[in-house]
């Protein structure tokens, strides 16, 4: 199992009220699994992402990682784990703004210590794979919406994370771009990789192959995309 | 991080904002230029006051007649007092210890004259030793030497002046010269010498290149003091072997001199060399203020890094969030900040070297303070100035590291 989060709370407090923001949370996603996590805002799913991610860590309940602990690690271990293992596409892509599209897929090689003729290898692959060879040196400001969204992704990939993390990936394109980043998805998903979408959108989540709904902390339903019919037979069998 | 990402990303940062990063670097520039500055003013006097006592003599004690009034000369002589005679010279050199060489001077402001020109100038009887203890040295000809003294020849040695004065550009040596009323031949020519221009003790100022020295021999000879109660030599300068002894051998000095002079007061012992550590010690307080000055212009530059990083750690919070994100540790974003302050310290720095070495340079040539630039002292300024940096740059950067990614990636 790849991801395994059991009986997982997380609870802040927002000027100073307490705030329940996952309440006893169960969920296991396997490898190359396609998995969309749909709810209103304020249902905890963005919460959810970002314990996923390392970037947050729960306040009761375990979270295993590939069989790790997530809670037991340092600052330093978190740092690593989302270099190497969690790859984030974001709603408003978050591309650094200086610097051109080949040297913002590198950053991550960079904090991983690669060596510079490599990174610079594999992050030009990255742009190939997803289609951006001719626009390797224009800064993000010189490109459109799906274009930097591509680099994004570019960059969520190049380290070959063991998931990929997309939070809205669609929500800041217009449809007929937000649909070409939904086939991209659907390509990354069937060359192995596992994919979790963060949306609220029904026709984006209709791209995964599961599909679960989060309301008030809880989760309302955990089931196989009706779409996929192969595939939901096979997950519950 | 990788060192050369920090610095690229460093010097980007700067590039992105130049007049920003121009301003704030001025309190360094500034900084660093006023301390090498201050410094090179500094080391300027000492090198001046070394060079005068070098002239002096480091290992000499002088003793020297004093100027007195007519009727004070003649109570002291009333009293017995003779005034500084060879036969004085001759005894300190016999009885006290340690004393290397012993030379006496007589002195006589008069004319000197070559064909239709003239000079005032200061012509000092002395002897052979004189050239080895007073740092005087040759640009042409030779010295007055042992078998020209035993001789009484009527040779001389022109200061850089009085030849400049009396032959322009023509060589002086071997020409024969009126001194007084006497003709002397000229053997050699002195280098030119700094003005002596602060009175030491009983010395007073002077400028050496008027003078014309001849054997002591040939003066006491040829020339005649006008003052009958005048004292056979004017100064008699001892050299001892070393300058922790001088203190003790002045002592046994004036305890001679107390005898052979009935204890009339009438000559004063000079030791330069301990003029010179007392004058030492006053202008290092002085040095020490310039560069406490110099040193809080550096600190208020420092804190304008501070201020202009905490700004930037705000401004780029949302970097940082999307850097921790990606995998970047805490010391990554702490590093990457902390290159970016030294990078400024270090370009203001640079800047301020430039401006300081220029502006000692400029000091020296346009006024009469002496500046004297030494290599630490660049150093110096300039590893403060990016020790202010890494400093001064650390709480920015520290707060940027603390930043949490999932607050920061949100920041707008």
């Amino acid at each position: 199992m790849l991801i395994e989060i059991k009986n997982m709370s997380k609870n802040y407090s927002m000027d100073g009220v307490e705030v329940d923001a996952l309440k006893n949370i169960n969920l296991q996603i396997d490898r190359n699994e396609y998995v969309a996590i749909m709810g209103p805002s304020g249902s905890g799913k963005s919460t959810l992402m970002n314990i996923i991610g390392c970037l947050d860590t729960p306040t009761t309940g375990q979270y295993l990682f590939n069989d790790v602990d997530v809670n037991s690690l340092d600052d330093n271990s978190l740092s690593a784990m989302r270099n190497k293992e969690i790859g984030f596409v974001f709603q408003n892509f978050n591309l650094l703004p200086r610097m051109n599209s080949v040297h913002n897929v590198e950053l991550p090689l960079i904090y991983a210590g690669i060596p510079k003729a490599e990174r610079r290898e594999r992050a030009l692959n990255a742009l190939e794979h997803v289609g951006l060879t001719e626009r390797v040196n224009h800064k993000p400001g010189e490109l459109s919406g799906g274009q930097r969204q591509r680099v994004a992704i570019a960059r969520a990939m190049v380290s070959k994370p063991g998931i990929l993390l997309a939070d809205e990936p669609t929500g800041a394109l217009d449809s007929k771009m937000g649909e070409e980043i939904m086939l991209l998805f659907n390509k990354l998903h069937e060359e192995g990789n596992t994919i979790i979408l963060i949306t609220h959108e029904q026709e984006i989540a209709n791209h995964a192959h599961r599909i679960i709904f989060i309301k008030d902390g809880l989760i309302y339903s955990d089931r196989p995309n009706s779409l996929f019919d192969n595939q939901a037979t096979e997950m519950t069998e | 991080m990788q060192l050369e990402e920090s610095i690229r990303v460093a010097l980007s940062g700067l590039a992105e904002h130049k007049f920003r990063s121009f301003l704030t670097m001025l309190g360094i520039i500034f900084g660093v230029a006023s301390v090498i500055a201050m410094l090179s003013i500094g080391e300027g006097a000492k090198r001046q006051a070394i060079a005068k006592y070098q002239d002096l003599g480091v290992n000499n004690i002088i003793v020297r007649e004093k100027t007195m009034t007519d009727e004070e000369l003649e109570e002291v002589r009333a009293k017995f007092s003779q005034g500084l005679s060879l036969n004085d010279a001759q005894v300190i050199k016999e009885i006290v210890p340690g004393v290397v060489r012993v030379a006496s001077q007589a002195e006589l402001n008069t004319d000197v004259k070559y064909a239709d020109k003239s000079s005032k100038s200061s012509v000092i009887g002395i002897t052979p030793d004189y050239i080895e203890m007073l740092n005087l040295k040759l640009g042409s000809g030779a010295f007055i030497n042992q078998d020209q003294y035993d001789h009484d020849l009527k040779v001389c040695v022109l200061g850089a002046g009085v030849a400049k004065t009396l032959f322009k550009h023509k060589d002086p040596l071997g020409k024969m010269v009126k001194i007084d009323d006497q003709w002397f031949q000229v053997i050699g020519v002195l280098q030119s010498k700094t003005l002596f221009t602060e009175t030491v003790g009983e010395l007073a100022s002077r400028d050496l290149n008027t003078d014309v020295y001849i054997p002591l021999s040939a003066y006491l000879n040829r020339f005649t003091q006008e003052n009958v109660l005048a004292s056979e030599i004017q100064q008699i300068t001892i050299q001892v072997a070393s300058s922790d002894k001088l203190l003790e051998t002045a002592e046994l000095v004036k305890g001679i001199l107390q005898r052979h002079h009935f204890n009339n007061e009438d000559y004063s012992i000079v030791i330069p060399y301990e003029l010179m550590k007392q004058e030492e010690k006053e202008r290092q307080i002085y040095n020490f203020l310039l560069g406490a000055i110099a040193a809080i212009s550096l600190l208020v530059g420092g804190i304008g890094i501070m201020n202009i990083m905490l700004a930037t750690v705000m401004e780029r919070t949302r970097e940082i969030g999307i850097r921790r994100a990606i995998g970047a540790r805490k010391s990554d974003i702490m590093g990457q900040f902390v290159s970016e302050a030294v990078a400024i310290s270090i370009t203001g720095g640079l800047i301020g070297v430039v401006l300081g070495v220029s502006l000692s340079l400029l000091i020296s040539v346009f006024t009469d303070v002496n500046t004297f630039i030494r290599p630490y002292s660049v150093f110096i300024a300039f590893g403060f100035s990016v020790l202010v940096g890494i400093s001064f740059g650390y709480l920015p950067a520290k707060n940027a590291a603390n930043l949490k990614p999932i607050d920061s990636i949100r920041y707008e």
